[in-house]
């Protein structure tokens, strides 16, 4: 009876000390929260939004330039709407299993890329017609943009892949000021001329540095 | 010196009081009873395509991948997942009348996390988490005692001495209470880091998008920045709030009611169908026995039939009952835990998820037309000027920086607000408000750079100044084109030039 009061005040502490540490993390941000233990003691719901919404296509090419959709032709699972489920996954680490397992289980002639592509559009445009007469005044003319995101192998291994659009957007956004575009061209040297303290002292080198006291030479790429 | 030790004592037993007070599980009971029925509806969508999602033959994605830590957990062959999803959906079933209970939860707990973890994609989610702790707490607590098949098997077969509620101390109880009490603070604090949560962009563009079920009601709620708004401090103050009341006599009435009225207004307002019913049966982990006895008082008095709820507990305790004396309860559990794991595997070889034993399979790809398929690859179509803007709509009251009260009739005098909601990320910009009368002559222009940090921009204009009654237009340009234009009317009568003389210089 009593190694249970004490088994159970241990866990107790424990569980108290361990959520805790989940919303102290999360609310000073701390890294230590930022992996998979932490996922189950940090309560950020809904913690990240985009105003535009997205859906991600991936088509594949045979050698005599034919296209097809590469979804499950079996039906796609849509696991709370009706939304694929490879469109919930916002860092596209799926891309590459969701490729291999459509191509595994489907007869197709050999396809020589698959495309994901990124689909674009306005979340006002989701809103339904009765509240778009009364909110938009304008008529609902919804144009998607389209965003290469990877370009895959026929088994789903990705030889090109681009930001998402969303990140994309953003930095061109800073991208568009001349005057910083300047700045990062000017601040960024032609030669590589960084002392390296370690090769100063004779160490091990890791990379050939400018150091004519050492001899490694100068590195002019 | 005295004083504080008592002091400190004191405390100590209040600790001692509250955790470790000694009371029948029947808070605990419901939970097992509802909690695992919630977060069963998912799971048993998702039986037809264990092969797909969590199994080798599949395409799961692991929890554990997206943090970078690679596929830790083993992803078995799709017939042995199968078989072990079957397990836990058997586990779980019993957990809820109450079968061998601490050996169901033992089992379907942890098997209820492998799988979650296994498709982070389109399964885990924070319900789901919840839903893990709370299983948890249960596995380790004697919430089969009362309300149970065990129980009611226990009662019979000790007869009298079986008749008083067995009691235990509450911590699991406190322990599924608390968690509540860290996911609404953790959930505040989330709130107060989120960009334009306390404006109400956040949750009118959640509200429009598709990503959860239907929300028909959130969608009109969206275009009420003032109702956003108002909800959005209302529910942050309750979050934070939660811990502080929810143990108080009370401010538990005011700290559960607001949460299942928030609860249930997620699932028209966000189309949360799921989260909603696995966070308010949790909620019944805070009825402790008094309370059990009060509601048991009411509905005896209302006369309410509630003999039925219990019906199916009791009706399966008698066929169990039934048995032959030499089985073993044990056994009987086993019996049927390899059956239901038997039936998995064969249920997914009839389910033939990619129907590649069907006529025809495997099932071919579906082909795309060529001009679709190059212009979806090769587009280089950048946005329109008009999709960086999200509205156009003037008014006279401000809320929270968004406009309160939309309107197209308004009296000289007053200040008009003409205000532009914008979509991110956009660019710098530069954007124009021009007043055109009816005949499209331009009465007044206005100008400002709309920063990339920016959600909304507002144009105030006092009617005061140059306008007659009449009808006019506010027309929203961008890059020089016209984005949106909204027709309005001033009534009553022009204002009067001061007649302060004319100033020269």
């Amino acid at each position: 009876m009593r190694v249970r009061r004490w088994a159970s005040a241990v866990f107790i502490t424990v569980w108290f000390l361990v959520l805790s540490g989940g919303i102290i993390g999360h609310a000073l941000k701390m890294p230590v929260v930022g992996n998979v233990f932490g996922y189950f003691i940090v309560w950020d719901m809904f913690c990240g939004w985009q105003a535009y919404d997205n859906r991600t296509h991936m088509i594949g090419e045979d050698s005599d330039g034919n296209y097809y959709q590469i979804r499950e032709p079996w039906g796609p699972f849509q696991p709370f709407n009706a939304v694929d489920r490879v469109n919930y996954d916002v860092s596209n680490y799926l891309a590459t299993r969701h490729i291999r397992n459509v191509l595994r289980h489907s007869s197709h002639p050999p396809l020589d890329r698959i495309y994901v592509v990124q689909e674009i559009w306005g979340k006002q445009y989701n809103a339904p017609d009765h509240l778009w007469h009364r909110c938009f005044a304008e008529p609902r003319d919804k144009v998607s943009v389209f965003s290469l995101r990877a370009i895959c192998a026929a088994d789903g291994s990705p030889i090109e892949s681009n930001p998402d659009w969303f990140l994309a957007q953003t930095l061109n956004t800073i991208a568009d000021n001349p005057r910083l575009r300047l700045q990062a061209q000017a601040a960024r040297p032609y030669y590589n001329t960084f002392f390296n303290p370690r090769a100063a002292l004779g160490g091990a080198v890791d990379a050939p540095v400018f150091n004519p006291q050492g001899g490694v030479g100068l590195n002019t790429n | 010196m005295m004083g504080e030790k008592s002091k400190r004592s004191a405390l100590m037993q209040q600790v001692q009081e509250f955790f470790y007070a000694e009371e029948t599980p029947y808070g605990l009971a419901l939970v097992r009873m509802i909690l695992p029925a919630v977060a069963l509806i998912p799971m048993f969508r998702r039986f037809p395509r264990v092969r797909e999602l969590f199994s080798s033959d599949g395409a799961p994605q692991q929890l554990t991948e997206l943090f970078g830590h690679g596929a830790v957990l083993p992803e078995l062959p799709a017939v042995l997942a199968s078989a072990l999803y079957g397990l836990m959906l058997f586990a779980l079933v019993s957990a809820i009348f109450g079968f061998r209970t601490r050996t169901s939860l033992l089992i379907g707990t942890p098997l209820y996390v492998y799988f979650n973890m296994l498709d982070s994609v389109g399964t885990m989610t924070k319900y789901t988490v919840i839903a893990s702790h709370v299983l948890l707490i249960l596995t380790i607590s004697p919430c089969g005692a009362v309300w149970s098949i065990d129980g009611l098997l226990r009662r019979w077969r000790e007869g009298r001495a079986a008749a008083i509620p067995p009691v235990f101390p509450v911590w699991p109880a406190r322990l599924i209470q608390m968690l509540f009490a860290f996911v609404y603070f953790g959930a505040a604090i989330t709130k107060v880091q989120t960009t334009a949560f306390f404006s109400g962009e956040q949750m009118r563009y959640w509200m429009f998008s598709d990503w959860n079920y239907p929300n028909p009601l959130g969608e009109l709620v969206a275009m009420s920045p003032a109702i956003l708004l108002a909800s959005g401090y209302l529910t942050v103050v309750w979050e934070v709030s939660f811990p502080f009341l929810v143990w108080r006599p009370v401010g538990r009435f005011y700290s559960l009611g607001f949460g299942v009225v928030f609860h249930l207004l997620t699932i028209f307002l966000l189309g949360l169908y799921i989260f909603p019913f696995i966070c308010i049966p949790c909620y019944l982990g805070y009825l402790m026995e008094r309370d059990i006895v009060v509601l048991r008082g009411w509905l005896r008095r209302l006369r309410l039939p509630t003999g039925f709820v219990a019906a199916p507990r009791v009706g399966l305790a008698r066929l169990i009952a039934a048995r032959p004396a030499a089985v073993p309860l044990s056994l009987l559990w086993a019996g049927f835990a390899m059956l239901c794991t038997v039936a998995g595997a064969e249920a997914d070889y009839r389910f033939d998820v990619y129907g590649i034993r069907t006529a025809g399979g495997p099932l071919p790809l579906k082909s795309m037309d060529p001009v679709v398929a190059r212009t979806m690859i090769n587009s280089q179509r950048s946005l329109r000027e008009k999709d960086k803007f999200f509205s156009f709509n003037i008014g006279t009251r401000m809320m929270a920086g968004q406009l309160a009260n939309a309107g197209d009739t308004f009296s000289i005098g007053e200040t008009i607000i003409a205000q532009c909601n914008l979509n991110t990320p956009h660019e710098d910009l530069w954007v124009e408000c021009v007043v055109e009368d009816e005949q499209r002559r331009v009465v007044d222009v206005a100008g400002q750079f709309v920063t990339r940090d920016l959600l909304f921009s507002n144009f105030p204009w006092k009617t005061c100044d140059r306008f007659i009654p009449g009808r006019y237009f506010f027309v929203l340009k961008s890059s020089g084109q016209e984005i949106a234009r909204r027709a309005f009317t001033l009534t009553g009568e022009a204002c009067q030039i001061p007649t302060g003389g004319l100033l020269t210089n």
